[in-house]
């Protein structure tokens, strides 16, 4: 390996990292619905990108930052939806129910997107495109830094959130001990809604920002977003945010690190090895939270 | 008098009660064409768009009169399109049903080459070979454009564009008109079997034109993160790059490119990707870029053909592909007269054993761009010219001598 060869695959790396920002945002709302519900939600990816489609509404006629916030709110809006339709009226004692209503759900999603929008890929605005940082012969694309500024904002905001307001606090609660908690007064249905709403927002932040760093929005972006979602939400930890991110931001490496070594079509073999590894040796992820007292 | 008048009145009116009877039954027949291909999934809009395009021309044909059938008869053409999402499995399940229909005499479709190949493989190879089981049914082909799949069935027929004639020509016209451009550099959707097995065509073609290899950069359908490849892009600084892949990822690769400012003298598209969709998602970036095509708005029938598609549905828009869904209807109503179909179900059988040999007779067929010719294997030799994305549109960048 010659020193631009290193180079290379030291970019490469970097590329995979930044690029793990958006796999970040999309495993801290799969991990915040399994820590509060000890569910999957596989709409989860897919209700993010139809945000994302949502937002492209009022594209032409307000700022790129704005265009970001109504796929935030489109977010919330599509994951009390999800909530009602895929959970609320389900028997959550069968946890195949769920499951299955989830993927109902995704399909459903992409589907709806594709006839909506003919299949057509539509371009996507992105903030901080030329913005680009150039150290040596390294390049540091300026838009992917942006997504892993927001992927820690939103780790920070939904753990201060967790342990610092009336809604985390029932959150937590109704996490650990759903019973106690209803005798307590905490709404078991009102306080998963908001955790739906919630992720939403994070999910359609999570799809804008996926549609920024490719440049282009598609059905086609569905199904390996969920895929990567719940790769990293099982190597962080379920129920772990901050194992979100910094497993997002692992197999966003690690993806482009196989891809440089063994070609595209290898890639994913390694990265689902890498999955097998930690399901086999720590199946709890990095940051296995602390169980409840069930 | 007035007895007499009545009676002559009665007789009238009897007189045009039945005449009206009669046309409105002979505006009841209806024969019908069937469609399949990918009208839901990530690549519906092919499906989609071929069924619109086929509305189209019998919209037109119906105007005009309907087609005749072997008995003299006027029946009007419907259409009616089964969706196989691109996925084999439902591409054979597709075909089985319209075979099993009594009033399926052709079909049109699939969209897909990884769906045409396995539901060509169905049907009976060789035609009066007893021994084979194969499903007796013609289907002629828009949208599948892998080169030579036609071959593996007597009963396949299609009508798309030789896909090795047109980056033969295309790298010709490089080659006198660009003398200055010596290096190549590809990207390819490895998973897609019509990209795949288009690329090759370019490179071997590159090559054959004396364009210097340098390499290729991969990547998967459903791929979104593009750096690696645009890089190993960046660095061999080739002159040439041409891109074999759909307009999702063609769109994601050309938007890192100008992330990484890779800016090639020249750019080659799949295709596919001649269409609004590449327009739409990175119309941008893909200014300068130049595909093969056997669709323009180019002369008056191209350019009615392509409002007929918009008055379906103002989203659509004419492309090489529905334009060959197009073609098909009016050839097949042509064929159906000629060969006298009498689209009854108890000629079923012989109605479809007539279109197979109508299609294997046909030597020439009308096309939108010009005369389209046939090949011994059933495959058709379309016009074609180069188109260019120029601010959002494509324009004509050079019409070759064919």
């Amino acid at each position: 390996m010659d020193l631009l060869d290193l180079i290379d695959l030291t970019q490469s790396v970097l590329d995979g990292v930044l690029f793990g920002a958006t796999y970040s945002l999309i495993g801290i709302g799969f991990t915040l619905i399994f820590g509060v519900m000890h569910k999957i939600n596989l709409a989860y990816a897919a209700a993010s990108v139809g945000a994302a489609y949502l937002s492209l509404i009022v594209v032409s006629h307000v700022p790129v930052p704005v265009v970001y916030l109504v796929a935030a709110l489109m977010g919330g809006v599509l994951g009390w939806l999800v909530y009602l339709i895929c959970f609320r009226f389900l028997p959550l004692s069968n946890p195949l129910a769920t499951l299955m209503s989830t993927v109902g759900m995704l399909l459903a999603i992409e589907e709806l997107i594709s006839h909506l929008t003919q299949g057509m890929p539509m371009n996507y605005p992105a903030m901080f495109q030329s913005a680009n940082i150039e150290i040596g012969s390294f390049f540091i694309r300026g838009d992917l830094l942006f997504v892993f500024l927001i992927g820690c904002v939103a780790m920070v905001g939904l753990t201060q959130l967790l342990k610092r307001t009336r809604l985390g606090l029932a959150t937590r609660a109704v996490a650990q001990q759903p019973v106690a908690a209803q005798l307590c007064g905490m709404g078991i249905n009102s306080t998963n809604a908001s955790t739906f709403v919630i992720a939403g927002l994070l999910g359609g932040t999570a799809g804008a920002m996926a549609g920024a760093a490719i440049g282009v929005l598609s059905p086609l972006l569905a199904l390996p977003l969920t895929v990567k979602g719940l790769v990293v939400t099982v190597i962080g930890g379920l129920g772990s945010i901050p194992g979100a991110i910094v497993a997002g931001l692992i197999v966003g490496g690690a993806e482009n690190l196989f891809q440089f070594i063994r070609g595209v079509s290898e890639r994913d073999i390694y990265v689902m090895l890498l999955l097998f590894v930690f399901l086999v040796f720590r199946p709890g992820g990095l940051f296995s939270p602390p169980g409840g007292r069930d | 008098m007035k007895c007499k008048s009545r009676i002559l009145g009665s007789m009238l009116v009897t007189t045009a009660a039945l005449a009206a009877a009669g046309a409105a039954q002979a505006q009841d027949k209806a024969l019908k064409i069937y469609g399949f291909g990918a009208k839901s999934g990530v690549v519906g809009i092919f499906g989609q768009q071929s069924e619109a395009a086929m509305q189209a021309a019998a919209n037109i044909i119906n105007k005009a009169g309907g087609v005749t059938l072997g008995d003299g008869s006027k029946a009007r053409l419907v259409i009616e399109y089964l969706d196989d999402r691109c996925n084999a499995e439902e591409g054979i399940n597709a075909l089985r049903r319209i075979a099993s229909q009594n009033d399926s005499i052709v079909a049109i479709g699939p969209t897909c080459s990884n769906v045409a190949e396995p539901v060509f493989g169905i049907l009976q190879k060789k035609v009066g070979d007893s021994s084979d089981s194969g499903i007796q049914f013609p289907i002629y082909t828009d949208v599948a454009a892998k080169g030579g799949l036609a071959s593996i069935s007597q009963w396949s027929f299609r009508n798309v564009p030789s896909e090795a004639n047109m980056y033969k020509s295309i790298f010709d016209w490089v080659k006198t008109s660009r003398p200055e451009l010596k290096t190549f550099w590809g990207g390819v959707e490895k998973d897609f079997a019509h990209s795949n097995a288009t690329y090759g065509v370019m490179k071997k073609q590159a090559a054959d034109n004396g364009l210097e290899v340098k390499g290729q950069s991969e990547w998967l359908l459903n791929d979104i993160n593009f750096s690696n490849q645009v890089r190993e892009m960046k660095r061999a600084n080739a002159d040439v790059v041409a891109i074999s892949a759909h307009p999702f990822t063609t769109c994601g690769v050309l938007k890192e490119m100008a992330r990484q400012n890779v800016k090639p003298k020249l750019l080659i598209g799949l295709t596919s990707s001649s269409s609004m969709e590449t327009l739409q998602g990175c119309g941008a970036q893909a200014e300068g870029l130049v595909i093969p095509t056997s669709f323009a708005p180019v002369n008056d029938n191209a350019k009615s053909a392509a409002a007929a598609i918009q008055a379906i549905n103002p989203k659509y828009n004419m492309d090489l592909h529905n334009a060959a869904a197009y073609e098909n209807v009016f050839t097949l109503k042509d064929l159906i007269e000629k060969q006298k179909i009498m689209g009854r179900p108890d000629t079923l059988q012989a109605d479809r054993q007539k279109m197979r040999e109508a299609l294997a007779g046909m030597t020439q067929t009308n096309g939108l761009l010009g005369a389209v010719g046939r090949t011994g294997d059933r495959e058709a030799v379309k016009p074609y010219l180069f188109v260019q994305a120029k601010s959002g549109a494509w324009v004509v960048a050079h019409t070759p001598a064919q």
